[in-house]
Formats: C-alpha cells, structure tokens, sequence
C-alpha cells in the first residue's frame, strides 16, 4: 500500500514537473519568435511580435510554477538551515519532520483552496489580461494543476515522515 | 513602543528558532508572517482573502519570470560542455604561471558566470571538471576546494545573477543597471581569487606542476572554441544593457541559445533534458517558495510598521552613515555563515533598505539603491564559503570524498579574506560600481 502511494506521489510529482517544464519551454520559444518578429518590422512584410506575449509570459510561468511545487516538495529541496542536525537527537529530528511536513501540507492545501476561490472571481468578474485579452481565469485553472498536486504530494510526505518517526525504515 | 511593534521584534528570534530547528526556511516565514498578521488583526481572514490572489500574482509576475529562464539556461549550459572549453581556453593563457590550473578554473568560473546565475550551479559544473585536474597536478586539497568553491560565487557575481533580480524587485531598482554595476566588481572578484592563488602558492611552493607556455595560435584557437559562451554572454547581458531586450526576453534567448549549444554538442539525450527540467523545476519552486515567505512576513512586518520604526529610529539616533552600513555588511557576514543567500536577502532588504536609504551617503537616490545592493550581493555571497554553513564548500567537498572538510574550511578563508577587502574598496570607492551605468547612461 505505502510503496503504491510512494510510486503514485512521485509519478504526480514528477510527470507535473515535466508538464511544467514544457510550458517553461513554451514561454523560451513563443519568446524567441515574439523577438523575430519585431526584428523583422522594418521590413513591412506583415510579421511583428507576438501580440500580449507578456500576458502570455505571465500564464505560462504561474502555471509552470504551481506545478513545480511537488517536485521540490517531493524531494525535500527546500532551503533549510542545517547546523544544529547533528546536535538533534534523531527522534526529536524525525518528530520535527512531522510537524514540518504537516505545516507544508496545511499551507499548500490553504493554497489551492484560495487560489480556486480566486479563480471563482476572476471566472465571475470576466477579467482579462490587458493586450491579449486572455481570460484571467485561465491562468488561475492552469495553477490550480499544480496546487492540488501540491496538497496532494503533501499528503504524502506527511505519511512519509511519520512512518519514518514510527521507525518503519525507507 | 506599541504592541504591534514589541509583536513584530519578537517575531525575529521565533523565526530564527524555527530556522534553526530545520523548518524549511519558506514555510517558517510563512507560518510567522500569516500567525503575526492573525494576531494583529484579530482575524485569519486578512491573510485569507491576499492569499486568493497573492500567490497567483507572485508565480505570474513578470519581472520574476526572469527567474526560472536563467536557472534553465544555467541547466543547459551544465550540459553542454562549454564548461570544458572555457576550462582550457582559460588554461592557455594562465597554465605556465604557478598556480596557473587554479588560476584557470577561477577564469572558467568567470567564464561560467556570465552564462549562468547561479551559483550552486556554477561550483557544481566546473568542480565536476576542474577538481580532478587539479588534483591530479598535485595542488593540495585546501587550495583546489577553496578555489574552486569562491570561483563557484563568481556564477552570482558576475551577470547575469538570480540574487540581483530579486534584490531589484523588492529595492524596487532597475534590473539592467544593476546588471551593469555588477560587472566591474565581478571582474575584480576574479582578479581576486587569482591573486589569493599566487599568493598562496608563493607561500607554500613547490607542489604545484606549472605548463608550458602555450604559443598564441593555439590560445586563439582554444578563445575560437568558446564563441558560444561569448555570442550567449553578449546576446542576453548585452541585450539588457542595450536595452535591446527586457530581461525576460534576454533570458529566453539565453535558454534557447544554451539550450541550442547543448543539443548541438550531442550531448543532450531525452533523459538528460528531463533532468535539466527537473534541476530548474526543484530550484524555481524553492526560489518562489521563499518569495512568497518573504512576502508575507514581510506584509507582516509592514502591518505593524517596524520598517518605518527602525528607519525613524536608526535617522533618530544621528549615527554616522558609514557606522550604520558597516554594521549591515558586518550582519550580512555574521548570518552568511548560517543561511542561504536568497533567504537573508527576501528577509532583510524591505527592512534595511529603507533604513539605510534615509541616510545620507553624498549620492543621489538612484546610485545609492545600485551601489549598496552590489554590496549586499558581495558580502551575501561570502556566505557561500564561510564555515559552518557555506554550500559552494559542501558542493566541492562532495566530491572530493578523500578531503577532510576542515580541510575545505581552511583553503576557502584566504578567499574570503579577498571578499572583506574588495567589500572595502567598493564601499570607499562607489565610483568603481557605478562608472559603466554612468557611461551607459550617457549613452543611452
């Protein structure tokens, strides 16, 4: 059961990643071609740069982003303090790895619930981006992926640690 | 003193407690941040309804997409090989002096930085090369770690650089002259490391093997073989000094330009460009993680007005400038030797840069915000190889399993040595910051 969650938690978080990644790759192209296009104005042969390409910036990144999160929160990659790890008895480090994995899924589902309120908003109010006239709620659904995966990895890390402090070994 | 305020100093050591019982820093700075706003308002719902569009606003912000865009571009650059090129490029114009291997891998570090900004990443691609080199040419462990760990800070120091974009965002100072004030302080931070290696092996001669001198047609082919550095360097910082680009964009052609490089030397298979994506993706998430920490302790700490409180009281006092921006830089140092760079930036910079900027330095507003954030970047920077805590020293040590870390301790100190000096010589001479933005400026 737990190494069936375990695979599950790390396909999501991975596969997410890789998603996001490829909106990353999205924005470095659509970019590019946005600079070649104002590059070839002068030339009057109707091509310029792509119009709203700074909304279009703006969605792909939140949305690569969000779905960054449960990689990094898969992996522990987040930025800690070291120092005192040895000095720590194991127990009270594992027993500490509870709380902070307990705290992380809390502020990651806090996340996800705000950002779909947000998105009820932004979905209510018909907002737009200002150039290329982009629902605005669109970029909230695209993070919206990401945050759930988030709380959802979470979940698992939670579980993670806590066997770990039970003793269960990796 | 108001009870919001006497709430706000004691959020400090609570969230340095957390810190230092191994919170991941982003989460404890949330946690302080949302719990102190809570207690002041009287209510969670503040921190609530920010939170429906806080975050969405921070992920998409464009002048942070610059972010994840330069991480990507230093995740190609690590697989293209252009490490190896700038390597010996540098080594055919440095190898016959002694300690001429050392001297390179600081040149290549340079070299590295100025198509990456980060500098986990640099120490990482150019100790995985250099390090068995210098190793095997008989240079100690203490001088090959601590070289290679300070020429890993050059990937931050010399433009373009993740640490200041985030220092422009929250100074609220402008991205492209920042990147100019960089550039003269990062050369000499090279110059630096070099001169501490001749030194050194002044000192204790002897051991290290010198190469032939290497005749300029074959320096001009190996200079020949590294045009992709150049031609991505000038593409992307040039850009941004031109004004050619926004940054963003100098990003994206920078990917895509180390991206093209990578694909182009065969070396990028399937796998590997999911591990580059992977690396960026762990980084990016940690990066606004902490943004988004900082924001809303930060929003905190507003809350309560400490930022104006300390900035009243520090102007109240009449302490001399000078005294009061020593005493930032010397912190800097103290807590460097303990945190991570991005973190102790996000925290302290919409503190102390109000407070310092309501002193009078003799220069106007504009110069100051540039001048001071290359002096936070620098002494931020030395905490990377400070001991206890220096990530560049663990980076180079792990691979070097057969070296005691002490030993890594020792060799990176004579470096940090050439830090505090050329801290110094910025913070006496701002001019030495400031003349290409002047010159820049004038040209545009």
């Amino acid at each position: 059961m737990y190494r069936q969650l375990e695979r599950f938690a790390g396909v999501l978080a991975r596969t997410l990643a890789l998603v996001g990644g490829a909106a990353l790759l999205a924005v470095v192209a659509l970019n590019c071609v946005s600079i070649a296009g104002r590059a070839l104005v002068p030339l009057q042969i109707g091509v310029g740069p792509i119009r709203g390409i700074y909304d279009i910036t703006e969605i792909g990144m939140a949305a690569a982003v969000f779905a960054f999160l449960p990689w990094a929160q898969f992996n522990g990659a987040h930025v800690r303090v070291n120092l005192l790890r040895r000095a720590m008895p194991g127990g009270v480090e594992r027993a500490l790895e509870v709380a902070f994995d307990a705290a992380a899924l809390a502020v990651a589902t806090v996340i996800a619930w705000r950002l779909w309120l947000g998105m009820l908003d932004k979905l209510a109010y018909g907002e737009t981006t200002p150039i290329a006239q982009i629902p605005i709620w669109t970029g909230y659904a695209a993070g919206l992926a990401g945050a759930v995966g988030f709380a959802a990895v979470s979940l698992f890390c939670v579980l993670r640690s806590a066997r770990r402090l039970a003793g269960a070994g990796d | 003193m108001s009870g919001n305020l006497e709430l706000a100093l004691w959020s400090f050591p609570l969230l340095l407690a957390l810190i230092f019982a191994r919170a991941p820093i982003a989460l404890a700075m949330i946690a302080v941040g949302a719990g102190g706003t809570w207690l002041i308002v009287g209510s969670p719902m503040m921190t609530l309804n920010q939170l429906k569009t806080l975050v969405y606003g921070q992920f998409s912000n464009y002048s942070f997409s610059v972010i994840p865009l330069f991480l990507l571009m230093g995740s190609f650059a690590t697989m293209s090989g252009m490490s190896e090129s700038l390597f010996r490029a540098a080594g055919t114009f440095l190898g016959h002096r002694r300690g001429g291997m050392a001297m390179s891998a600081v040149g290549a570090c340079a070299g590295f930085g100025a198509i990456c900004g980060s500098s986990l990443a640099t120490a990482a691609t150019m100790g995985r090369i250099a390090l068995p080199e210098l190793r095997r040419s008989g240079y100690s462990g203490a001088l090959s770690t601590g070289a290679l760990a300070a020429g890993g800070t050059l990937g931050i120091l010399i433009p373009p650089s993740v640490i200041l974009v985030i220092y422009a965002i929250i100074a609220e100072q402008n991205i492209e002259k920042l990147f100019a004030a960089a550039l003269f302080p990062g050369i000499l931070a090279a110059a630096g490391y070099m001169a501490v290696i001749s030194i050194w092996v002044r000192l204790s001669p002897g051991s290290v093997a010198v190469q032939e001198r290497v005749a300029w047609p074959a320096r001009l082919a190996a200079l020949a073989e590294i045009w992709p550095v150049a031609a991505i360097f000038a593409a992307v910082v040039g850009g941004i000094y031109a004004g050619v680009f926004t940054p963003t964009e100098a990003a994206a052609v920078g990917a895509a330009g180390s991206g093209l490089v990578a694909a182009a030397s065969g070396r990028m298979t399937l796998p590997r460009l999911g591990e580059a994506i992977l690396s960026t993706a762990a980084s990016t998430a940690m990066i606004f993680m902490v943004i988004l920490g900082a924001g809303l302790y930060n929003s905190f700490l507003s809350l309560a007005q400490l930022p104006q409180a300390a900035s009243a009281w520090v102007s109240g006092q009449g302490f001399p400038p000078w005294a009061v921006l020593s005493a930032i830089l010397l912190m800097y140092l103290v807590f460097g030797c303990v945190m991570d760079s991005l973190s102790m930036v996000l925290l302290t910079v919409p503190i102390l840069f109000p407070v310092v900027s309501a002193l009078d330095f003799g220069m106007p507003a504009d110069d100051f915000g540039l001048w001071f954030g290359i002096l936070v970047l620098i002494v931020v920077e030395v905490g990377l190889i400070t001991p206890p805590v220096g990530l560049n020293l663990f980076i180079i040590n792990s691979m070097a399993p057969q070296i005691p870390i002490s030993r890594t301790y020792r060799g990176a100190l004579p470096f940090v040595a050439s830090d505090m000096l050329r801290v110094a010589i910025l913070a006496a001479f701002p001019p030495a910051t400031l003349w290409l933005v002047w010159v820049l400026d004038g040209i545009g």
